[in-house]
């Protein structure tokens, strides 16, 4: 039996559930692309109440970075103080779960009026998440405004370890500027 | 209880710090350092700094609880800075810190940045000094304070209207070719030159600051002299640059920590912060003090740059003074006020 706690920060809604063995026994969120810092501890405080948690999932992005290093952050030490494991996974694929349909694109904001996006076809990812403007993503059906579904997100196999990030920080050497 | 045994995290800048203290023991004071990433932009980069906290935050942890010899599940309460800095750099903090505080079911302690470099003191004295004036001076600060209760009470006297003490520092450096950050290479090239070579501004020093603003700085005026003089003087000695461009910052950092404490009547001076760890401050501090008849206390020059024993530190304190903790949802403040010592 593993109870885990699944949490995402990778869009502007703070997402957290309970999940035992594929049973959602608690969910919450709160929206707010600024509201991570407050609304994760609140939700997890609230969620974890008479649960023995076993596990901890989290998404991974992309996403925004300040909001999805809050998840990142909270869950590798929740983790270590409780002594349980940890396991990061691609946001995407948890939004992409949600669709019924053999070929389409998930996207989320990325800010500078880019977008985080990903194809799937046949129900698998095809290749890396990207990062770029929406005029440059097509060739299939775009969903734009969803969120992770945290359920998928633990029945996601693997371990994401780094955060992705998909773009470098923005910094100019001092021997390069003008 | 015996003494309160407390997990500190420091992400405000670009040091990911834990540290670790038993009531005014320090067991622990683990520092992973982004400056090197930062150095080639001769500043502290925001992005960079995160991104380093969140990769260092996992292994400073488990490093701090080596060193301290104990548990994560014997600690009695974490604290964390909550403001003043970086906000996203903060973040990281206070999510790991919370994500500890929930795991451990243990209350947290959101505390002041700049009332922590203060509280750092307390760590190494057994006797308070309160109430004290404190003067702190580092990257991103520069501030004249009054202490009445380092859990409590402390009052803004005055502050840098331009740039921080520190940032002065590293401007200067850069203009000068010197490395990142800028105090410890000027402190360096200083000693082989003279404090009196050239009479460099002393900022809001004239009788009409003295009435008006008597105990705020400011070091923009200094750093653009400076500059000037780069400029005109093509055979300068950098020697002597240094030494005089450091003594007006010391000079004018004492006059006014010196008129408060003679204003007030608070015979004790605290100097904290990053530019503490400079040697000419400690100096000039020691002989001018001894002189009036003040009590000085500076913080050993690894406890002065940010570190997160220093909030460890302030952490002991509020348990030990019985103060409430922070709810355990709160959000970090770029521009947490100094009055304000712990988020309630």
């Amino acid at each position: 039996m593993t109870i885990s706690l699944a949490i995402d920060t990778s869009t502007s809604r703070t997402l957290v559930a309970i999940i035992k063995d594929g049973t959602v026994l608690w969910s919450g969120f709160r929206d707010g692309a600024t509201e991570h810092g407050p609304a994760l501890p609140a939700l997890v405080q609230e969620g974890i109440k008479g649960f023995e948690i076993s596990e901890v999932v989290v998404g991974m992005g992309p996403g925004p970075y300040t909001g999805l290093r809050i998840g990142i952050a909270f869950a590798q030490s929740f983790a270590l103080a409780r002594a349980i494991p940890v396991r990061g996974v691609c946001s995407l694929d948890a939004i992409a779960a949600q669709v019924n349909e053999t070929e389409f694109i998930i996207t989320v904001d990325a800010r500078r009026k880019e977008v985080y996006w990903a194809r799937y076809s046949n129900g698998a990812r095809v290749g890396q998440p990207s990062v770029n403007f929406p005029a440059d993503v097509s060739g299939a059906t775009i969903y734009p405004d969803l969120y992770p579904d945290l359920k998928a997100l633990v029945a996601l196999p693997g371990n994401i370890t780094e955060p992705i990030y998909l773009r470098r920080p923005d910094a100019i050497a001092t021997a390069d500027r003008r | 209880m015996s003494q309160p045994l407390v997990l500190g995290i420091e992400t405000s800048c670009d040091e990911t710090a834990v540290g670790i203290v038993r009531g005014r023991t320090l067991l622990a004071n683990v520092i992973a350092s982004s400056v090197e990433e930062h150095a080639r932009f001769g500043g502290v980069v925001p992005e960079i700094a995160s991104r380093a906290h969140l990769e260092a935050m996992q292994p400073t942890i488990a490093n701090a609880l080596v060193d301290a010899k104990v548990s994560l599940k014997d600690i009695d309460a974490i604290a964390v800075t909550a403001g003043p800095g970086l906000v996203g750099a903060l973040l990281v903090g206070v999510g790991s810190a919370a994500g500890l505080a929930l795991g451990l079911d243990k209350p947290i302690y959101a505390v002041n940045h700049l009332a922590a470099h203060i509280s750092v003191d307390y760590l190494t004295h057994d006797k308070d000094l309160e109430p004290t004036i404190a003067l702190l001076v580092s990257g991103g600060h520069s501030s004249l304070l009054q202490v009445d209760d380092i859990t409590s009470s402390i009052t803004k006297l005055g502050q840098t209207i331009d740039d921080a003490a520190g940032e002065a520092f590293d401007k200067i450096a850069r203009v000068m070719k010197l490395s990142f950050p800028g105090g410890p290479a000027i402190d360096l090239l200083a000693k082989d030159g003279s404090a009196s070579a050239i009479d460099f501004p002393r900022g809001l020093t004239t009788s009409n600051d003295w009435q008006t603003r008597p105990y705020d700085f400011s070091f923009s005026g200094l750093k653009t002299a400076v500059a000037r003089y780069l400029e005109n003087v093509p055979d300068y000695v950098r020697a002597d640059v240094a030494a005089s461009f450091q003594e007006a910052i010391v000079d004018v950092l004492l006059l006014k920590s010196l008129a408060a404490c003679k204003e007030s009547g608070i015979d004790s001076l605290v100097i904290a912060g990053g530019v503490a760890a400079n040697s000419r401050l400690r100096a000039v501090a020691a002989a001018r003090c001894e002189k009036v008849g003040i009590r000085l206390r500076i913080p050993a020059p690894a406890l002065c740059t940010d570190n997160g024993a220093m909030v460890a530190s302030l952490g002991a304190l509020m348990v030990a003074a019985h103060r409430p903790p922070s709810p355990v949802a709160f959000d970090a403040d770029s521009s947490l006020p100094v009055g304000v010592i712990s988020l309630s």
